[in-house]
């Protein structure tokens, strides 16, 4: 992070429940940076892409995320917006088992020119992350985070 | 965090047609509930189905997912199945993950 971005961060739940209040969040903080109304869709499913991997992760593909665990052991997910000149970068960070980004990469553009048989339910998330923002990094360590970034393009430096 | 106009699906029963309305947010936290409403319905071998997504706000890959198992289960019953009145924020994701051809009426004629 440079010294002129800032930074707003969200801890929450890994859970299905609060991905909604991501994109919520988003929809505030693209508003007022002047992103047009296509972007904050596109970062809106991208972003959500990113929040549902980790609530599958926290889960082991459990997806509705209701646990008997106390609060303090539910597991959790950090989304970091970091507000920056000309873009935004939201980075998405689990603490599941890291998940095979190269595995799911490949099964990218899904159903273009395939029969119904040969269709498969899964695998859209990362096609769809990588097909609406400018930029996806995923970092896989002591779990997982995807870093996605969308420039700001300002109608005063298009003249 | 309960909110009960998040998702909404309501069914409504022509002779030889069954339409299901959805509004709202269809992903990942409903998606459970969606199957669920999806999986009798399927199996109506002897009726059109059709998914009317007039009122529906978002959908996620989730979303996408159902559709896809629920085109692939009705073609295995050789069963008709339609989706309609896709609007235009959702059908561009359609349209980038390729499942427009298989769930419009229009490309099932040609």
């Amino acid at each position: 992070m440079k010294a002129t971005d800032e930074l707003i961060k969200l801890q929450l739940p890994a859970s299905a429940e609060y991905v909604d209040l991501v994109r919520v969040t988003l929809y505030g903080i693209a508003a007022k940076m002047g992103f047009s109304y296509e972007e904050i869709e596109d970062m809106k499913v991208a972003v959500s892409e990113a929040c549902n991997n980790a609530v599958l992760h926290a889960y082991g593909n459990h997806p509705t995320g209701t646990t008997s665990q106390a609060p303090e052991e539910q597991p959790r997910m950090e989304v970091r917006f970091i507000k920056k000149q000309d873009a935004l970068s939201i980075v998405v960070k689990d603490e599941g088992e890291s998940f095979d980004a190269l595995a799911v990469a490949r099964q990218k553009s899904p159903m273009h020119g395939k029969s119904i048989d040969q269709l498969t339910a899964g695998g859209l998330g990362l096609y769809l992350m990588q097909a609406l923002m400018d930029q996806v990094e995923v970092h896989s360590d002591a779990g997982t985070e995807v870093v996605l970034t969308k420039r700001l393009v300002r109608s005063e430096d298009t003249v | 965090m309960k909110q009960p106009e998040k998702f909404q699906l309501r069914t409504e029963t022509q002779e030889g047609r069954c339409i299901v309305y959805v509004s709202g947010e269809l992903d990942l936290e409903v998606a459970t509930q969606m199957r669920a409403a999806m999986a009798p319905l399927v199996e109506l071998k002897d009726r059109e189905l059709s998914l009317n997504l007039r009122d529906l706000k978002y959908i996620d890959s989730t979303g996408i997912g159902i559709l896809v198992s629920v085109l692939k289960a009705r073609h295995a019953n050789q069963a008709p199945f339609t989706v309609e009145a896709i609007p235009p924020t959702i059908r561009k994701l359609f349209d980038m993950t390729g499942i427009t051809p298989f769930i419009t009426k229009q490309n099932q004629e040609q």
